[in-house]
């Protein structure tokens, strides 16, 4: 018999009663303002937010943001190695989450799967017609379309490992700047 | 090996640095607090939790073969484990496959209750572990003590000291900040070499056939997405029916864990990178055995927050390394009876039965209650440690009767308020190196009889 076997067995030896899987999760409550509530989640999570009409309106400002680093916008990318020297990378969230500030990215947007983790610093746009209450409306905009990789990311790469101490920049990206869009 | 009790009084002779696990653990606690009470629907959430547990495991087999098939269309190769043995001889023969002699792996308790690591070292292969706290702990010749702050019992000198002989960073440079840069720098050279990646895995989703990996420094992340194999580890029990589970889990899991909203990366791993492979390696080990034993079959709810551990008074002072097991705290003294009953003895009894893990876990296991069902196992099999029987015999005895309880808590009152030196004696190891507290002069029953009306 095969290992496989072999557990599936032992598992379905075992008796116990039924118990029905609870559905939906309904409950949730809703901030007022999820604007608000998104922006608030940025400033615990350490991100930057530049508030602007239209992504234009952001560049002079990311300018003065990083005033010494070369910022690139990519298109897919086999190689993830090549990405090792990118200062700042910029790219489009799908949409952002307001109880937590995470922004759902995945391989329709990235021009590569390690590029948001690599990169020494990250810019998203997102458009605040994206932004949803609570994790529970991101699973229902998700559904179940697969698209190979997607992360929910929320700040910067951080560690307290040591001491407890809050240190930013572990692995992943320095720092993030969100750039929130009107439309 | 020393017991829970002989270890913890090593762990606590040093004074200072128990008090300083201790207030930094009651920190994450209070953070933990905060964090829960920003949630109206809290409660709901750990109900809807522990149901969604409760339902996966009641139909576990039917979930793990919809997993199976959902991921193999997915393109991740899938693996059956019966135990720690097999799950090690799996991850090396995919390794083997590729001829390599190095690789990175994020954080993953499976792999440490496998012993992975000391596995694959006996067999020529570099394993350089990730997450920070990890890597300092991996550089001591330690194993971590917490399974979400793998270093919380370090503090920054003995870092500094470490990444000074490893790293060849300035001796007595401590600064956190510093030191992680070094680590920073350190990491990404293993990253961008490793063609074999590994890691762990909080939750498989049987519906999509996807699993998603949780972390704050996006180590996980940097492994699998630069590699050219990755090999995802987990225990059967991670497996949820649905993917908008998820959103339960994900706004339960961090904020149990240290208080933060989310963790920085979910990262959700459907279909291998083109070019790249993936497999997952499902492992028993035990599990199916504590599925069949009723009174513990709900710790294999648990989600691994450590939320029990921060929040208890034994773990915070006595110290992750005292449990001698890979997963310590309340949940593992649960756990660690399963796989051998006899070395792991004396870890039920490394509790005060308080109940404050029961109260903050996120999926609602009846903690306490498990660790006290264990010791009525291990008592009648003739294991429990000798002085703990004639006490859990008196307590037994105690607790079945209501008035002679009431009669033996205002005894208790007396006896420390009046002959301390009783309670605070060489029998019960908890009392060692600290004063018992006053005894409150009336309980709450006391109080009630004569403020009722
Ligand atoms: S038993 Fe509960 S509180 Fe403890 S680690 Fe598991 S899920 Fe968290």
């Amino acid at each position: 018999m095969s290992s496989r076997e072999e557990i599936l067995k032992a598992l379905q030896g075992v008796q116990m009663p039924a118990k029905a899987y609870p559905g939906t999760f309904t409950s949730q409550v809703h901030g007022e303002d999820t604007l608000a509530d998104f922006l608030h989640s940025m400033q615990v999570v350490s991100t930057t937010v530049l508030q602007v009409q239209d992504a234009s309106e952001a560049q002079p400002l990311l300018d003065e943001h990083f005033p010494k680093l070369q910022r690139v916008r990519l298109e897919k990318l086999s190689d993830g190695l090549s990405l090792a020297h990118v200062d700042v990378l910029e790219i489009t969230g799908d949409f952002g989450v307001a109880e937590n500030g995470a922004i759902w990215l995945d391989d329709a947007i990235l021009p590569h799967r390690v590029a948001p983790f690599i990169c020494q610093h990250l810019v998203i746009y997102l458009s605040k017609k994206n932004l949803l209450p609570t994790m529970q409306e991101a699973y229902i905009r998700l559904g179940n379309q697969l698209t190979g990789f997607g992360v929910f990311l929320s700040g910067p790469s951080k560690t307290a490992d040591i001491e407890q101490s809050l240190v930013i920049g572990a692995h992943g990206a320095r720092s993030l700047v969100v750039v929130l869009t009107e439309s | 090996m020393l017991s829970h009790a002989e270890a913890s009084e090593k762990f606590i002779a040093n004074q200072e640095r128990t008090d300083w696990h201790d207030d930094t653990l009651w920190f994450v606690r209070a953070k933990r607090d905060k964090a829960s009470k920003l949630i109206p629907e809290w409660e709901a959430l750990r109900e809807h939790a522990s149901q969604i547990k409760e339902h996966m495991l009641s139909n576990l087999p039917q979930y793990l073969l919809e997993f199976e098939v959902n991921a193999q269309a997915n393109g991740i190769q899938v693996h059956w484990a019966k135990d720690a043995h097999e799950h090690n001889e799996i991850v090396y023969s995919i390794i083997q496959k590729h001829g390599d002699k190095a690789l990175v792996k994020s954080k993953s308790m499976l792999t440490e209750e496998c012993h992975l690591n000391a596995f694959l070292e006996q067999k020529g292969i570099d394993v350089v572990d990730t997450d920070l706290g990890e890597r300092i702990v991996q550089f001591r010749n330690e194993v971590p003590s917490h399974i979400v702050l793998p270093a919380i019992h370090l503090k920054k000198e003995d870092v500094g000291e470490t990444f000074h002989q490893h790293l060849g960073t300035p001796k007595g440079n401590k600064d956190p900040q510093f030191l992680t840069e070094a680590a920073r720098i350190h990491l990404r050279e293993k990253f961008l070499a490793a063609k074999v990646a590994i890691t762990g895995v909080n939750f498989a989703v049987a519906e999509t056939g996807e699993f998603v990996v949780c972390t704050n420094e996006g180590n996980a992340d940097m492994g699998a997405h630069l590699s050219e194999v990755h090999i995802a580890c987990m225990g059967i029990e991670k497996i949820i029916p649905k993917r908008q589970d998820l959103g339960v889990f994900l706004r339960l899991l961090a904020r149990s864990a240290t208080g933060q909203l989310i963790t920085t990366y979910s990262s959700h791993f459907a279909k291998p990178r083109e070019g790249q492979e993936m497999h997952i390696v499902l492992v028993d080990n035990g599990r199916s055995r504590q599925l069949a034993r009723e009174e513990f079959r709900n710790s294999l709810k648990c989600i691994r927050c450590a939320a029990c551990f921060n929040t208890c008074p034994v773990y915070r002072r006595s110290g992750g390394h005292s449990y001698h097991q890979p997963v310590a705290g309340p949940i593992g003294s649960i756990l660690a009876p399963n796989f051998d009953k006899k070395a792991n003895v004396d870890l039920p009894f490394a509790s005060t039965l308080c109940g404050s893990c029961s109260n903050v876990c996120p999926v609602k296991i009846n903690i306490h209650e498990q660790l006290w069902f264990w010791r009525q196992d291990l008592m009648k099999e003739g294991l429990a440690p000798a002085g703990k029987v004639i006490s859990m015999k008196l307590m037994a005895w105690v607790l079945s009767n209501p008035s002679l309880f009431k009669w033996a808590g205002a005894m208790g009152r007396k006896v420390i308020s009046w002959a301390p030196w009783l309670v605070n004696n060489g029998l019960n190891p908890w009392y060692k190196q600290r004063e018992m507290p006053e005894a409150p002069k009336q309980s709450f029953q006391e109080w009630y009889k004569s403020n009722r009306s």
